[in-house]
């Protein structure tokens, strides 16, 4: 007979381990096996079966992979922790013995100095992996970056985070690749491309943070740590992956003036152009390292050439061939109609770059200059300017500049006589532009342009966007229309499921039908004339699509506005028929009462309305019946398994659909009460 | 100064040491190099009595002597052994009164000096080197190895090599030790090394770590200068001196001369702080991933999943739409912050300027920071399919057609439940039986009833069943413990007479039989007679009673109508004659089974196979076939279910190519259907029913592929079941109707069904008395 097995000695029992015992196997501490954990990145498991891997009838107990733990058994930073430890408690011992300047001492040449760069490489065996897992470090350096100093985050950490923060965004600046972004209540959303992966983070709105009391700052400082050791990595990377060295150079003076991204200067082969366009002399010098370092480079390709034994008459011919070819995608266009067309992507670094290149804008006081500033960069503008309160850098000062094409301003339109006579402008401070005055040749726009504009990729009409004009909804890029979802670019008609609208028609009707009997009539054809003005628009944008690219701006918004005229036009004049065949009908219907010899009245009309529509919901609510049933049927044949799965589905799917109805009936709501 | 006195002071006493120390005559320095020569003596030492003194002093020998200090460091680079000669005259002049050297003219007629031989003193360390010590210096002796010297002495003559002892010379050493003989070879000489005894004894000291100095006693007593005993009176009784308690002037003097340069700032009190070295730290000046290999993903590790994109509510100014309503909002204000589906309100600011800051920042953040490091991770798989796709493909119902979906005819007149029914083989009558104890025959379109007769008045009708085949008209039902063959006057005379005929045939082959006798009549398991029955029974059209003495609960016909196997299922019936095979043609009653069948319970009912000569009987727990001709056990069907009700043969079974299918009901309320050829366990197992099963039923003939079972819910369900000829597919079940019209009636709903032979009809049974077609 074959040996009885012990419990808990292979299998799941094995497996897993709860925290306690891996705790307890690396003997140390709660916190520093927390601060481990988030370095390493070593999550707890949920085991197949909770029964099985432990050993305590305790319900949540934490697991851990046993060979996670096992891992971590020698891992270096573990000897940095214990060093830690030590250290801590001789520093204690100093400082309860009254040495303070020995505990100083102590704390300042022995503490060990935690390096992660073998952890970064251990969790990122490469560059990719490191990029696909940038969002939620960026989202919290970046919120760090804006936080004030306090015992938790000493200000050495909130500048490093802001220094990386910035390269980070100088690096997206100089290659263009930032995507989209969208302005949402809790901060600014940004979505960059970078080979291949796409990041997304969150930028706080600047104000202080409220800080709760529930929050633990050791653990975000820890992760803290960790990403700014990754973003360094990933900023060296970048940078040199195009040329340019790293770090850039950064100029305090600047910084403290309030400068932010223009405290940065690239330096490197590739800079053809600063992105700072006013400082002439970093220009020249950076003209000047450029042709260093390109003098350089060129002695080591020569070298190179002449070690590869290559002839010059070989290299030139090829150095033609690849002054043709660009960076750029090329569209492929099927040759023969038969065949599948591939999606290409569509808008690339050049695009993007070109999207403000040729013009300059003018951030007026009141609109945020770091965020603006960013994506106005990101896609390709050079010169801008701001009012002098908001920091160094700019392209001018001067609101009367008059090369300024394009001026953002966030404040609502005031009446002439309100505003306050400005001061006299002091003697060669920039002239000071009365708040509100227009300066002919310029565009002003709202700050909610430029996002607008970004997620389509192209500009759109600035003038639904002029200051105090009532701006169209800001809608997230990254929302694709689904089945069943709602979707508020679509108009109404187009994604409401059959017979809905008349639905909700009926439903208000017999509320209002109690109270208004008189109107009663009325209602059915104002539903028909809706029902067309519906499909005529959904007609109308088709043919839009398919129309005019040039006068692409104009928004879907701005479309239906403008078709709003002809809309209602239409359904006056449908209106006005039915009535005449209404008033038709009613006379056909008291002759027969005549014949009949039935006293007829209007009540009598209206009871047949209600009984038509009555049959209409009956023949409807049959109609769902009879699916019921079939589904009923088809579900009596699936195993219980698949039938548990359908159900779940069935429940999820009528959840999206069911918000996907509210919603479409809070617009239908709204734009009755617009047309009214 | 001084230390430049103490300098010189000191000089004198080193002198002498050097003196005595010197081993070359000086003959070639000329006497002008010695005012040099001094001089550099001079500083010499000064610098070496600088380094034993204190360090305060240090300082101040610093400013004072700089340009000394310097003129030092430079000279202090000429070799020991030039110094060395240098000193030695210099001891010359002062001491001797004579000059100790004559002037000679060279060939340039210059003066040449030309120093006496020096003889060193017997306290010289170099005493015992001999005159002929050999000059060449620090050299190995093989160099020599081919000459005949080994080297040259003081004055130049060559050292000639000593003749190598002979053979015999060897020996004689060897034989003769000489005292101090130590076999080693001196190296400078050749020759061999002799020691003397006190040579030996100093190498053993040294060999053992001891003084060399004689008499020395490293463990002398301890002689306590400062005992530990406190003495009363003081040691010395001197005055303290007055330079114990008045402070220094010296000291004063440079103390002062510290603080003038701390003033003047030539000495910094302190060092100042490195700050450089952290700056360093946070620099990344590499790059990681230089050669970077990518590494496949670990099946256990699951990245991070990302936070999901923003959407239309949260932007600054969404759409109308999505903004709450009081409702909403109030009821968004009342869920706790964990239920919420969303952590925040929609809200419309308008315009950028006005959007306050979002104050869940850090907590949100603080959030996902913790899930990333304590929330488990588990790869869920995400479903991305239209669950219509999972619904199985099935015939619509309108493609199944026909199927009974409406009640057309109501069977009322019997008092009590209507225990079973049957439908004639032509279609055109229906029989049923019920609790008042009488049989009923109904036209089945119009549900006239033609022909009623009362078998019983206190036993009910338990079964009525027709006899397969148009050629006749005889109806087998069973009322109490007897079973009554008629032949209901409905039918056209003919066929009536045909049917007379049929039964009557056995009268005669019944007589040619002798009865049992009494004794055989008495045992339990003797087949029962053939009886007429009573003349008002007869007139009514019963032919034949067959008396079984216990209550058989089911009947069923062999296809060609010349058998029919009858059960009694109670449990007190022996199993000998529980199932019993009537021969109609003949007369005869037989009992095949002997025993009780294995596998559960008193048998419940017995079918024959519409084809094979099978009979298939169930107990209560499986069912078992019977091949007949050759008495054998051929098939054991385990249906699974506790309490087997009713079953039936698919009609095309084995007919058509396919094989055995087999429904079976249940009082578990379960309905199966078994393939025979698959396995012995359910193919479908069907729990539609909320009560249990009482029939269950094929369509006959297998024109529709059509069942239908009957429950004690009230209801009928009715399913489509098609068999293939292809042994690789299997049945297709497809329910279709549920039909409801019986009322439930003392926890009884329907009791029987039955099939109308052609159509796609069926007829129901129910415990409210009525009985009901469905078409």
């Amino acid at each position: 007979m074959a040996k009885i097995k012990k419990k808990g000695t292979s299998g799941q029992a094995k497996n897993y381990i709860t925290r306690t015992q891996a705790v307890r196997k690396l003997q140390i501490s709660l916190p520093d096996f927390r601060r481990l954990c988030i370095f390493k990145g070593i999550y707890p498991r949920e085991p197949r079966n909770k029964k099985k891997a432990s050993r305590t009838s305790t319900p949540n107990t934490t697991f851990y992979y046993t060979k996670d733990i096992q891992y971590l058994l020698h891992e270096p930073l573990l000897n940095k922790f214990r060093d830690q430890k030590a250290l801590a408690k001789k520093i204690a011992r100093s400082l309860g013995r009254g040495e303070v300047s020995d505990a100083a001492r102590l704390e300042k040449n022995h503490a060990p100095k935690l390096t992660l760069d073998h952890v970064i490489k251990e969790r990122y065996p490469t560059f990719i992996d490191a990029l696909r897992d940038l969002d939620d470090a960026l989202s919290l350096l970046f919120l760090f970056a804006t936080l004030p100093s306090t015992d938790h985050v000493p200000p050495k950490t909130i500048a490093l985070c802001q220094r990386l923060c910035h390269e980070f965004q100088h690096y997206l600046i100089s290659t263009n690749s930032l995507r989209k972004s969208f302005l949402s209540i809790k901060g600014i959303y940004y979505q960059a491309t970078i080979q291949g992966q796409d990041i997304m983070w969150l930028v706080p709105y600047r104000f202080v943070q409220r800080v709760n009391g529930d929050v633990d700052y050791r653990i975000m400082a820890t992760f803290v740590d960790f990403y700014t050791t990754l973003l360094g990595f990933v900023n060296f990377r970048l940078y040199s992956g195009i040329g340019l060295r790293y770090p850039p150079k950064f100029d305090t003076r600047s910084d403290e003036n309030g400068a932010e991204l223009a405290a940065f200067t690239l330096e490197g082969r590739n800079v053809t152009e600063t992105p700072k366009a006013i400082e002439s002399g970093k220009t020249k010098t950076i003209v000047s390292s450029n042709k260093e370092v390109s003098k350089e480079v060129q002695a080591k390709v020569d070298k190179a050439i002449k070690a590869a034994g290559l002839d010059e008459t070989r290299d030139e011919p090829m150095a033609d061939t690849t002054e043709e070819s660009t960076d750029a995608i090329d569209r492929f266009e099927p040759a023969a109609p038969e065949g599948d067309t591939l999606p290409q992507p569509d808008m690339s670094g050049n695009e993007a770059g070109a999207l403000f290149a040729p013009f300059t804008f003018y951030i007026s006081r009141e609109a945020p200059k770091a965020p603006l500033e960013f994506i106005l960069r990101a896609f390709g503008c050079k010169r801008i300017g701001w009012d002098a309160v908001l920091g160094d850098g700019a392209f001018t000062h001067d609101e009367t500049d008059p090369r300024i094409t394009h001026q953002i301003v966030d404040r609502p339109q005031l009446p002439e006589g309100s505003l306050p006579a400005i001061p006299a402008a002091a003697e060669g401070a920039a002239p000071k532009v009365k708040p509100g005055t227009r300066i002919p040749g310029r565009t002003y726009v709202q700050p909610q342009w430029i996002w607008d504009c970004v997620n389509d990729g192209k500009l759109l009409r600035a003038d639904l966007y002029s200051p105090g004009a009532t701006l169209p909804p800001h809608l997230s890029p990254w929302v694709k229309p689904s089945r069943g979802g709602y979707d508020p670019r679509a108009s109404l008609a187009e994604q409401e499921e059959e017979d809905e609208a008349e639905i909700a028609e009926e439903a208000e009707d017999s509320d209002e039908e109690m109270e208004d009997e008189a109107a009663d009539e009325e209602k059915p054809a104002a539903t028909a004339a809706t029902a067309e003005e519906s499909e005529e628009e959904s007609v109308d944008g088709g043919m839009d699509v398919a129309g005019t690219d040039d006068e692409s701006e104009s928004d879907e918004e701005e479309e239906e506005e403008d078709e709003d005229f002809p809309g209602l036009a239409e359904e006056v004049a449908s209106e006005s028929d039915d009535d005449d065949e209404a008033a038709r009908n009613q006379h056909q219907r008291e002759l027969e009462a005549e014949a009949a010899g039935l006293p007829f009245s209007s009540a009598g009309v209206a009871d047949e309305a209600s009984k038509k529509k009555s049959t209409k919901s009956k023949k409807l609510a049959a109609k769902k019946r009879q699916e019921d049933e079939e589904l009923e049927r088809q579900k009596m044949m699936m195993s219980r398994k698949k039938r548990k799965l359908l159900e779940k589905m069935m429940y999820s799917n009528k959840k999206t659909s069911d918000e996907a109805a509210k919603l479409r009936s809070k617009r239908r709501k709204l734009e009755k009460a617009g047309q009214k | 100064m001084d230390a430049r006195k103490a300098s010189k002071k000191r000089k004198a006493v080193t002198r002498d040491v050097e003196e005595e120390a010197g081993v070359f005559s000086g003959d070639e320095l000329g006497a002008e190099n010695l005012d040099g020569a001094l001089s550099d003596n001079n500083n010499d030492l000064s610098e070496s009595e600088e380094e034993d003194s204190d360090s305060e002093i240090e300082l101040i020998d610093d400013f004072s002597d700089e340009d000394d200090e310097d003129e030092l460091d430079s000279d202090e680079i000429p070799s020991d052994g030039e110094d060395e000669k240098p000193k030695k005259s210099a001891e010359i002049t002062p001491n001797g009164t004579e000059p100790n050297f004559r002037v000679v003219k060279d060939a340039n007629g210059n003066e040449r000096y030309l120093y006496d031989e020096i003889n060193p003193d017997d306290n010289s360390d170099y005493s015992d080197v001999e005159e002929k010590a050999n000059t060449i210096g620090d050299i190995p002796l093989s160099f020599y190895d081919q000459y005949p010297h080994i080297g040259y002495d003081i004055n130049g003559k060559k050292i000639m090599r000593p003749a190598k002892g002979e053979a015999l010379d060897a020996l004689l050493d060897s034989i003769e030790v000489p005292k101090g003989w130590t076999g080693l070879t001196d190296p400078s000489t050749g020759k061999p090394l002799q020691l003397s005894q006190e040579e030996l004894e100093l190498l053993k000291k040294v060999q053992m770590n001891e003084s060399t100095v004689d008499g020395y006693n490293p463990y002398e007593p301890l002689v306590e200068s400062f005992s530990s005993q406190l003495e009363i009176m003081p040691l010395s009784a001197a005055p303290e001196p007055k330079r114990r308690f008045v402070p220094s002037k010296h000291e004063a003097k440079r103390v002062m001369k510290i603080v003038k340069a701390i003033r003047e700032g030539r000495i910094l009190p302190y060092r100042p702080p490195e700050e450089r070295e952290e700056k360093e730290e946070a620099l990344i000046s590499y790059d990681l991933w230089a050669d970077e290999v990518g590494r496949p993903d670990h099946i256990m590790h699951i990245p991070a999943p990302k936070l999901p994109p923003p959407g239309y509510e949260e932007s600054y100014h969404p759409p109308p739409e999505y903004l709450p309503d009081k409702k909403e909002r109030k009821e968004w204000e009342q869920t706790d912050p964990e239920d919420r589906e969303h952590e925040f309100l929609p809200n419309d600011f308008g315009s950028l300027r006005k959007v306050p800051g979002y104050e869940n920042f850090i907590k949100e953040k603080f959030e996902r920071c913790l899930d990333l490091y304590l929330a488990p991770r588990v790869r869920r798989s995400k479903l991305n399919i239209d669950p219509e796709s999972l619904l199985p493909k099935l015939p619509s119902p309108e493609e199944l057609k026909p199927f009974p979906t409406t009640c057309a005819t109501v069977f009322r007149g019997h008092k009590g439940r209507v225990r079973s029914l049957a439908v004639d083989p032509t279609g055109i009558w229906l029989a049923t039986g019920g609790d008042d104890g009488s049989v009923r025959v109904w036209e089945l379109l119009t549900g006239r009833q033609l022909w009623s007769v009362k078998l019983s008045d206190e036993d009910a009708v338990n079964v009525v069943r027709w006899r397969p085949g148009k050629d006749a008209v005889i109806l087998a039902a069973a009322a109490g413990d007897d079973l009554f063959l008629t032949v209901p006057p409905i039918a056209d005379p003919e066929i009536e007479k045909a049917s007379l005929d049929i039964i009557d045939a056995g009268w005669g082959y019944a007589a040619s039989n002798p009865p049992p006798s009494a004794a055989e009549a008495n045992k339990k398991n003797v087949p029962p007679q053939w009886i007429r029955p009573s003349s008002e029974l007869a007139d009514a059209g019963v032919c034949v009673l067959i008396p079984l003495r216990y209550i058989p609960k089911s009947i069923s016909w062999h296809r060609r109508g010349d058998y029919f196997v009858t059960v009694c299922s109670g449990a007190s019936t022996p199993a000998s004659v529980a199932i019993a095979i009537h021969t109609v043609s003949k007369h005869l009653t037989q009992y095949p089974f002997r025993r009780r069948l294995k596998g559960g319970g008193p048998p419940q009912t017995a079918h024959f196979h519409p084809s094979k000569p099978i009979l298939f009987v169930a107990n209560q727990r499986s069912i078992r076939g019977y091949d007949l001709s050759r008495q054998l056990l051929v098939k054991i069907v385990q249906p699974g279910a506790r309490w087997i009700s009713s079953f039936d043969i698919h009609p095309t079974s084995s007919s058509a190519s396919g094989g055995d299918n087999i429904i079976v009901g249940s009082y578990d309320r379960r309905l199966l259907w078994h393939d025979l050829d698959l396995s012995q366990r359910p193919y479908k197992t069907l729990r539609y029913h909320r009560k249990a099963i009482r029939a269950v039923k094929f369509h006959p003939g297998g024109r529709y592929p059509l069942f239908a079972d009957a429950s004690d819910d009230g209801s009928l369900q009715i399913f489509h079941g098609s068999v293939t000829g292809d042994m690789l597919s299997n049945a297709s079940i497809v329910p279709l109707k549920v039909l409801k019209g019986h009322k439930i009636t003392g926890e009884l709903g329907v009791l029987d069904i039955d099939w109308h032979p052609r159509e796609a009809w069926v007829v129901s049974a129910g415990a409210d008395g009525t009985c009901r077609l469905w078409m």
